[in-house]
């Protein structure tokens, strides 16, 4: 909302500099950032919440300001609507549902011309094109008054029996700027007879009873609307104006006779015309002022310093709250355009903002500790375990959105079917749920293309299930380019042995179309449990992404490695020395070197230890370290282990020693 | 014997005065004076030798030992101060080779950093869910459908379409408050929660404005918490974020599920409120809203407004990445370069 300093000034004395009353009127909760010069005006933007539809109007800004510097304020002309001299006739029929309030009155012989400099200037200030004496009238009491008006010309009423409803949709209408639109079903409508909608009601006039050239004779309403259906209307139609924001907020259903009383002032002043109606006020209630109770300890305690009470009292009375202590209570009355003061913390943040939230002292919360967990109890520490891990080994963490595009699905070879997608994406580029880190993680492999090493990866949440039973596992993926399988296997043997993560299998099931390729990659399997994938990308993904390197890669499931991991327990250090030593064996074709090892390792206790430390063409290496831990081995019976080792690749994989 | 002790003294005297190294002078050091040195080997062949002549021989033996490692000694001292005052010529200025290790994204370090500071005043953490019901993310919360304040919050829906959800029930959350209703609804207080995580809105991007950023939502709910304390824990967190000197000052607000409601603004760090580009010339930029808990919220979750009062607050993470980095593109944070992310 632009509120120009000159228009707040007719209203309130303002004391304070520009740049403090921008920090006050923040401070008291209308967010003043900026202004704008307009010819000597300062022209401010404010940004009204919105619970406080009384801000978008320049009398209640100007309330605020007299509340912040303790003054007065005072209010426009709006003298009583004389007597008709004749009376036109129209009827309306009206629906409290849909219009709590009604008022309206007919002007006759009205003189429609250019509306005065003034109100011409300030419309332009606020950001509004002057029309014509009729509506800008209109227009400059809403945004004085902060209730919307509408002018109709009344003799292209086709009827004098005016009728309001709600739309059935399809209805075809033209706004006052000749535009068409068919109308949604539920919109609150007028018409003049059952054909003709004229009013688009709290969102824009018709056309075909707008103000002419040739206007002699008008209708002027101020109603109240529905706020909900003001606003599922505007949002189907994708229209807003400024009385709509004001109706779905709430407008004063307390102000609309006060504001006709306004209205007619100044269309009598400013084009003539004679009261040709009686009053039209058609309301469901009496609009009677609401009182408030609120227990002043409760307001101390919400608060946690005790406020004087003549300074309680001298605060609300500042907002027209006509405050009074009796016996511990604070009784106020609430104007109807506080329709946002309902409770007793709504009076509470008003004696607190009002006393200047940065006058209050600052304390720490007294408060005991809760020795149960609480539900989604969450502890990170494993996920940052395994980060700090990859990043000791040279990788690095990236972060992607969880939003991404069927194409990069489709380009992954993953199937689009086991992806939960968005209706309303903000592009296409970004409607999908990622159930995979890696797509992401292969545009950040082309985004660094032109790096020989790459080494990244990503922890985060993806996207399982469907609409009717979802879940969203935590994720580790990592992706590295120009360094070698053993090298990638081996960051994933360290995060394994640090969690003390024993006898996992690498299955070798992997569709020939998928992410990964068909036979350089696998399955991690713990206790027939996926646990995740391991290996290198299908060749035909990365053609899709133009990358032409190969790429390595491995995902896994954080809960499945949190179920499966062990604490570390420590193994006291032997007193006596192992006997290490070399053996070289070979091995025939497509043998696979870690169940070698692992049945070796399997074979004798006194195997402390074996690792791959050379491979030769087919010929492999292996150190073996034999140790007892209640003494040291003699020659023999490291021979015995030694024969039993070569037994056991002779015959089981045919392996021979070197 | 006797000639065989002044040979293995003569052939170590010999060693020691060719050697180069202080290694290799170890080397010999063990092969002579060593538990299977020469001369340990000679003292135990003594036996060997008649008793009359085993005391001239032990004798002779220790003389040969007391020389070789008096010799030693001296050796390995001048060996010490040749090579000190030799003064060779040695570059420290040349740069080293820095160890291939990686990098932190610095959401993670912020997330530690914040969490250590909740931890340490008891906050206990929760992680929910991003696909989330409207109920949680808004009803809950005091904003029923049709409620113009949906207007800042833009949402994603998720395609129900052959399933058993209505549209519009499940979306992707757009705050990360969500989690008060589902907490509170479980179980009783005293509470003390912190919730960091990921939400979404629907926006076009830009600098400033992401569809889907981090945030990180506090709730406390007790007998008598207060308003002040809600100023002293924004002030405790963002000063040992900021550092001490860093300044904040408070604003009203509105959110439907406090009330009071606060905005905290925090002074620049860069320009200290004189207004710079960074700022964008205000000086002070907000960074925490906050508020008393609404009695609606309560009253939802099963929790009597008249016995518990509690607050609520939320940090945008990389508000506060961008304020520590100086980072001014929202968008740098989520483009995984190796130029961007090795600087952290």
């Amino acid at each position: 909302m632009k509120a120009p300093l000159s228009w707040l000034k007719e209203f309130v004395d303002i004391g304070l500099k520009t740049n403090d009353l921008m920090w006050k009127l923040t401070e008291i909760g209308l967010t003043t950032e900026s202004f704008e010069k307009i010819d000597n005006d300062i022209v401010f933007e404010t940004e009204v919440t919105p619970n406080r539809p009384d801000w978008l109007s320049i009398i209640g800004i100007a309330r605020e300001i007299a509340a912040i510097e303790n003054k007065k304020i005072r209010l426009p002309l709006m003298p009583d609507i004389p007597k008709p001299k004749k009376v036109l006739p129209l009827s309306i029929k009206t629906d409290y549902q849909l219009s709590p309030r009604y008022s309206g009155i007919i002007i006759s012989d009205v003189k429609i011309s250019a509306s005065p400099n003034f109100i011409q200037e300030r419309l332009k200030k606020v950001g509004l094109r002057p029309i014509n004496n009729l509506v800008d009238i209109t227009n400059y009491c809403m945004f004085e008054l902060g209730i919307p008006i509408h002018v109709f010309d009344y003799d292209k009423f086709l009827s004098q029996n005016l009728s309001m409803e709600l739309s059935r949709g399809g209805e075809s209408f033209s706004s006052v700027d000749e535009i068409k639109y068919v109308l949604p079903k539920g919109a609150i409508i007028i018409k003049d007879t059952p054909e003709r909608v004229i009013d688009l009601c709290g969102i824009k006039g018709g056309g075909n009873t707008g103000i002419g050239e040739n206007t002699k004779n008008i209708f002027i309403h101020v109603p109240i609307y529905n706020p909900i259906l003001v606003r599922k209307a505007s949002q189907s139609l994708k229209l807003a104006s400024e009385a709509s924001y004001i109706y779905e907020r709430g407008a004063n259903a307390g102000g609309t006779i006060d504001t006709l009383k306004r209205v007619v002032f100044l269309m009598m002043k400013y084009a003539k015309g004679n009261i040709a109606s009686n009053l039209i006020d058609e309301k469901k209630e009496k609009f009677e002022l609401k009182k408030l109770t609120t227990s002043l300890a409760k307001i101390e305690n919400v608060l946690g310093l005790k406020i004087p009470e003549t300074k309680i009292l001298s605060i609300l009375d500042s907002l027209n709250l006509s405050p009074k202590i009796a016996q511990g209570k604070l009784i106020t009355t609430i104007p109807t355009y506080r329709g946002d003061i309902k409770a007793d913390e709504d009076i509470i943040e008003e004696i607190a903002r009002i006393y200047g939230y940065n006058n209050f002292p600052k304390t720490l919360p007294v408060s005991s500790v809760n020795k149960r967990k609480i539900p989604y109890f969450f502890d990170n520490t494993l996920h940052l375990q395994i980060k700090n891990l990859l990043v000791a080994t040279g990788f690095s963490e990236s972060m992607n959105l969880s939003l991404i595009s069927k194409n990069l699905i489709q380009s992954c070879q993953l199937p689009l079917n086991k992806h939960l997608k968005i209706v309303n994406p903000v592009s296409n580029e970004y409607e999908y749920l990622r159930n995979s880190l890696i797509p992401s993680l292969i545009k950040s492999l082309k985004i660094n293309e032109n790096e020989e090493r790459v080494k990244v990866f990503e922890l985060a949440k993806v996207y399982n299930g469907n609409p009717d039973r979802h879940n969203e596992p935590y994720k580790l993926s990592a992706l590295a380019k120009g360094i070698s399988f053993r090298e990638l296997k081996g960051v994933l043997d360290l995060i394994f042995s640090r969690f003390n993560i024993k006898n996992l299998k690498f299955g070798q099931e992997i569709p020939l179309e998928g992410l990964w390729h068909p036979n350089k990659s696998s399955e991690i399997i713990y206790n027939n449990k996926t646990a995740g994938f391991l290996g290198y990308l299908n060749p035909q993904v990365l053609h899709n992404h133009l990358i032409v390197d190969d790429i390595l890669g491995f995902e896994l499931d954080l809960k499945v490695l949190e179920e499966i991991s062990k604490k570390t327990i420590y193994k006291p250090i032997s007193q006596f020395p192992a006997q290490l030593e070399d053996l070289t064996f070979t091995f025939p074709e497509k043998t696979k070197i870690g169940t070698v090892l692992e049945n070796i390792r399997k074979i004798d206790r006194l195997i402390f230890n074996i690792e791959l430390t050379d491979i030769y063409k087919d010929a492999y290496t292996f150190k073996i370290w034999y140790q007892h831990p209640k003494k040291t081995l003699n020659d023999r019976e490291v021979e015995n282990i030694r024969l039993k080792i070569i037994q056991l690749v002779k015959n089981k994989f045919g392996g021979r020693v070197k | 014997m006797q000639e065989e002790i002044n040979n293995i003294k003569n052939q170590a005297i010999a060693q020691i005065m060719e050697v180069k190294t202080l290694s290799e002078l170890e080397e010999i050091r063990i092969s002579y004076l060593g538990r299977n040195g020469k001369i340990n080997n000679l003292l135990k062949k003594i036996k060997e030798v008649s008793i009359e002549k085993r005391g001239s021989m032990g004798s002779l033996i220790n003389e040969a030992k007391t020389t070789i490692d008096k010799l030693l000694n001296e050796k390995r001292f001048g060996l010490i101060k040749s090579i000190t005052e030799k003064r060779e010529w040695f570059d420290t200025t040349i740069p080293g080779i820095i160890p291939d290790i990686g990098h932190l994204h610095p959401q993670t370090v912020v997330y530690e950093e914040v969490k250590s500071i909740f931890n340490y005043l008891g906050y206990q953490i929760a992680d929910g869910p991003e696909i989330e019901t409207d109920y949680y993310n808004f009803e809950a919360l005091n904003i029923p459908k049709d409620h113009p304040a949906r207007d800042t919050m833009q949402t994603f829906y998720l395609d129900t379409k052959g399933s058993h959800v209505k549209l519009g029930e499940l979306i992707l959350r757009t705050q990360t408050s969500a989690m008060q209703g589902r907490v509170m609804g479980k179980v009783s207080p005293p509470l003390k929660v912190l919730v960091p995580g990921k939400n979404f809105r629907y926006e076009q991007v830009d600098a400033s404005h992401g569809f889907e950023f981090w945030q990180v939502e506090g709730f406390v709910v007790d007998k008598n918490i207060h308003l002040t304390d809600l100023f002293g824990t924004i002030e405790y967190v963002l000063k040992k974020l900021f550092g001490e000197s860093s300044k904040i000052r408070f604003a009203t607000t509105n959110f439907s599920f406090v009330e009071p409601g606060v905005d905290t603004y925090l002074q620049c760090t860069l320009c200290k409120g004189k207004g710079c580009s960074f700022c964008k010339k205000s000086g002070w930029s907000e960074i925490m809203p906050a508020g008393m808990i609404h009695p609606f919220v309560f009253k939802e979750a099963g929790i009597d407004p008249n016995k518990w009062t509690g607050f609520a607050f939320a940090i945008g993470f990389s508000r506060i990445i961008n304020l520590k980095y100086q980072i001014s593109d929202l968008r740098t944070l989520t483009t995984p370069d190796l130029r961007i992310l090795k600087q952290f």
